[in-house]
């Protein structure tokens, strides 16, 4: 009877203690930490989104996050918490640790394409200072497109088309100083102005167009472009399509494909499209950008965005219409 | 009939260890909690497959170690380490170790239907395995559910009869382990006939105070094929004339005879052929469509390969072969019923089918074994690395090599089947050329396979 | 049956299995006649989705340089090809690509390399490398394997 009491508690002690360990293991891990733990599921938004979307902390608080990403690669970032990580793989679990300095409503977001409906996936960070209860008020200046009275669902088509694909590097060349402002004022308005004016009847229209791409170029610098580029490959490449032609394989069946008014251009914009993107001021497109489509499926980056990143995105896209752009 | 085997029983040390009553109980009790642990992270953990403890060591390791290494070299031994029955015999017993005075087993004591004493529900349990295999190869957490319901119909079962009548009856893998077991180099068998036939205690079948009555409900005092013996070394304890052994033989050796071949067993070589086939064209080819049909259960598409695919095991493999018998029938000038030509044939099917399944697993569990080191250092996929070996990336093992590791298998295979085949025909004393629509049938089918793989 | 009948049979039976050997290994070995072909270049476009390939076969032959471009649709995916031991991962907006010699013959299958989903271990296409010569050879040795069991066994 000795050798049945002693086989039952190993078996006892093996199909109990042991899965009581491992759960147990688990919630040490959780515990033991200095820091506090929250555990987040990134899930397609087909699946669910973010679990939870909201999460609050304290200002000052130390937070760690556990991303487990249950269906397909994701990617975490709160843009304004500076906290990101770029790759979560299915099944595996990335921790982020930080320390949020100032009380907001933060939004944060998925950064990797995880399915057609990707940019839906976004959630919140409510940090609050228990010091002061209430949030600070937002500032908030209007944007620049709204400031300009520009209406951004219009469609602005350039009067003027450059007989070729405008180059910076032939622009350089010239020695013909151009001054402008492309915030406020479309390639299209820059080269009418330019036209109109008799001291450069010596150049013809290619050459003021060649002129004005590197101008353009040396205005925003090589360093934004190069944001621009890294953020437009990450965020607007899937619909609007490697090379700016609006032939991404995500902006094949977007709701607005069919919701979207007759008139309109169908589908995400295309880049290379000389008419459109010579008649749209930097104004024009960033407001795009920071308001999105309504409807069409173009997301709003205006909440996830600094003013700079979105300028620097608006610098890329010229490069689609613009040869030559200068390497950082 | 003699031909030579090997009494590996002769040797003292595994004489001591198969005769050992803790063996059997130390392999469930280390068996156990890794049945254990696959329904919990089933049930608990990610459920991104590759990174779950239940899929990657049910459907990977554990199936290439009971497919590629205990099948083929040993037989039924997964069946006498499996947790699954490992509860209900303990409770059937009340006892771990030690045996109860005559064998004695505290159930309800129901009987078995004697319509049901074949392998019939496990041909239907196999195939509603399989029709939904695409899911529960796949979902962690439907796996985990499979793995429980198999777990609890065996406890359950176990309280109402007596004996492994799960095991014998019902499991779904039970039944082509037992087909395929036959084809092992390893059995257990009555030394001396004789010496069985002055012992009229039958305690190798009822029971004695050193153990219990063969739990497979097989009599081992006339024992001469493995399909049913389950390894359990019980008989070696319960004869007092120490006349049980476990020995080394000729391969297939119990596919030599046609005795005793059925329909229901037959009808398991069919199934597995079959769907040995179907898996390698829905699951490993290049047809994405046939994949999410498959997977799609309730899909009206769904419905549609459900029909296809069992009326592929069901009608249409069989049919095939079928006709083919019908030719052998002819050829052979009608000596034996349809049925009976149709039913010993049949078992030829059983070298091809194991080889088709070694080549089908082969390919999958090389490509994916590297996930078992992941899913070791964190099974339920929560962010754990107990060993170190949690981010170790996915690693195909020899990607480029596995059509030749799968090509000389399939022909083994075949050649083995021919081999039966003849013999068959020799055995119902028919000649030769009798076989040859069976052996078409074989060559078809590994060419077949052939060109799905290479 | 004799004891001279007995021996002759073993003797017949090993010469027949010497013989089946021996043709296997031909099977095996025999150079197959091939044909002039001048290589060229392949820009290959497969798309990737949860969890198909397209497209799902690709054919090309022995000593072609091939470009292979994998462009996701949906969601991250990779594209993992047997034997070439080629890796690319892309995502939508980022396409991958790879340029290798097919100096391999034969059937080789391409897999998705990052976890997409549940049929993602069965995300499988596969790569004909042609003219298919391991299989040729698979079928010439199934055929002598198969006559000389059929040799061996008869009676």
């Amino acid at each position: 009877m000795k050798r049945e009491w002693f086989a039952l508690g190993i078996v006892a002690l093996l199909v109990i203690v042991f899965p009581a360990s491992l759960f147990g293991y688990q919630a040490w891990r959780t515990n033991s930490s200095d820091a506090r733990v929250i555990d987040v599921i990134a899930s397609s938004p087909e699946n669910g989104g973010w679990s939870p979307d909201e999460i609050r902390v304290n200002v000052g608080e130390h937070v760690r996050l556990r991303i487990a990403a249950p269906d397909v690669v994701h990617g975490f970032e709160i843009p304004a918490l500076d906290v990101r990580v770029d790759e979560i793989l299915p099944g595996h679990v990335q921790e982020v640790e930080f320390v949020a300095t100032r009380a907001g409503r933060f939004p944060f977001a998925c950064t990797r394409w995880c399915s057609v409906n990707h940019w839906r996936m976004r959630g919140v960070i409510w940090v609050s200072d228990p010091a002061q209860p209430a949030l600070p008020a937002p500032t908030f200046a209007p944007p620049l497109y709204q400031q300009l009275r520009i209406d951004i669902d219009a469609m602005h088509p350039a009067q003027n088309i450059p007989p070729r694909k405008p180059s910076a590097a032939r622009g350089a060349q010239l020695n013909l100083r151009v001054d402008a402002d492309f915030r406020t004022q479309s390639p299209d308005a820059v080269f009418a102005k330019l036209r109109a004016d008799a001291a450069y009847d010596a150049y013809d229209d290619q050459q003021l167009w060649d002129a004005i791409a590197f101008a353009y170029f040396q205005n925003v610098g090589a360093e934004n472009i190069a944001n621009g580029a890294r953020r437009y490959a990450r965020d607007c490449a899937a619909c609007h399509g490697e090379r700016g032609d609006g032939q991404g394989p995500a902006g094949k069946d977007l709701p607005g494909l069919t919701t979207m008014h007759p008139d309109m251009p169908r589908g995400p914009a295309n880049f290379t499209d000389a008419s459109a993107m010579l008649g749209a001021s930097d104004a024009l497109l960033q407001g795009k950008i920071l308001r999105g489509g309504m409807g069409t499926g173009m997301p709003e980056w205006g909440s996830l965005y600094t003013d700079a990143d979105l300028w620097s995105v608006v610098a890329f896209l010229r490069t689609f219409t613009f040869d030559d752009p200068p390497a950082p | 009939m003699n031909s030579p085997r090997f009494e590996l029983t002769r040797i003292p040390l595994f004489k001591r260890v198969v005769t050992s009553r803790w063996v059997p109980w130390l392999f469930m009790a280390l068996t156990l909690p890794i049945f254990l642990l696959a329904i919990l992270t089933g049930l608990f953990g990610t459920p991104a497959g590759s990174r779950n403890f239940g899929i990657i060591f049910v459907w990977i390791v554990w199936w290439a170690l009971v497919i590629l290494v205990m099948v083929p070299f040993a037989g039924r031994l997964w069946c006498a380490i499996c947790p699954i029955p490992a509860p209900g015999e303990w409770l059937q017993r009340r006892a771990l170790i030690q045996p109860r005075a005559g064998g004695k087993l505290f159930t309800l004591g129901w009987k078995w239907s004697p319509r049901l004493n074949n392998i019939w529900l496990q041909n239907i349990s196999f195939l509603a395995v399989a029709l939904f295999s695409a899911v529960i190869l796949t979902t962690p957490f439907v796996s985990a559910l499979v793995l429980l319901a198999f777990a609890a119909l065996a406890l359950g079962v176990s309280l109402l009869f007596e004996r492994r009548v799960f095991c014998r009856y019902l499991c779904p893998v039970g039944g082509f382990i037992g087909l395929y077991a036959q084809l092992a180099p390893v059995e257990v068998r009555v030394k001396d006939a004789a010496l069985c036939r002055t012992h009229t205690d039958k305690t190798c079948y009822r029971g004695s105070d050193d153990g219990y009555g063969c739990p497979w409900m097989v009599f081992p005092a006339a024992l001469d094929k493995n399909t049913y013996c389950g390894l359990c070394s019980e008989c070696l304890k319960t004869c007092p004339l120490d006349n049980m052994g476990v020995f080394l033989r000729v391969p297939g050796k119990d596919l030599q005879t046609t005795k005793g071949r059925r329909l229901d067993e037959a009808y398991k070589a069919f199934i597995m052929l079959t769907c040995a086939l179907a898996y390698s064209i829905v699951l490993l080819g290049p047809w994405a469509a046939l994949k999410e049909t498959a997977y799609a259960v309730g899909a009206p598409a769904w419905f549609v390969y459900a029909i296809i695919f069992l009326a592929a095991n069901l009608a249409i493999v069989p049919g095939i072969f079928l006709a083919c018998a019908w030719l052998t029938r002819k050829i052979s000038l009608h000596k034996f019923s349809l049925r009976r030509t149709f039913t010993e044939y049949a078992y030829v099917l059983a070298p091809l089918g194991l080889a088709a399944w070694a080549a089908f697993s082969l390919s999958f569990v090389l490509i994916n074994f590297s996930y078992a080191w992941q899913v070791l250092s964190d099974p339920f996929g929560w962010g754990w690395d107990l060993f170190g070996t949690a981010n170790w990336t996915w690693t195909p093992y020899f990607a480029g090599l596995q059509s030749f590791l799968q090509i000389p298998i399939l022909l083994a295979g075949l050649i083995a089947a021919i081999g039966m085949a003849l013999r068959t025909a020799h055995t119902q004393g028919v000649p030769s050329r009798a076989a040859l629509p069976i052996v078409a049938f074989c060559a078809a089918f590994t060419m077949v396979l052939l060109w799905l793989y290479v | 049956m004799t004891k001279a009948a007995l021996s002759y049979r073993h003797t017949h039976r090993f010469g027949i299995a010497a013989s089946a050997v021996l043709l296997m290994l031909a099977a095996i070995l025999v150079p197959l006649p091939a044909q002039a072909y001048t290589p060229r270049a392949h820009t290959l476009q497969i798309n990737a989705r949860a969890f198909a390939f397209e497209p799902g076969s690709l054919s090309v032959r022995r000593g072609d340089t091939v470009t292979l471009v994998l462009e996701a649709t949906d969601t991250v995916h990779g594209l993992y090809v047997d034997g070439y031991d080629v890796n690319l991962v892309a995502e939508p907006g980022k396409s991958a690509t790879a340029t290798f010699v097919a100096d391999k013959e034969g059937k080789f299958k391409f897999r998705c390399s990052v976890a997409c989903g549940a049929l993602h271990p069965f995300m499988i296409g596969e790569l004909n490398v042609e003219p298919n010569l391991p299989f040729v050879r698979a079928l010439l040795l199934t055929l002598v394997g198969g006559i000389g069991a059929l040799a061996f066994f008869w009676k």
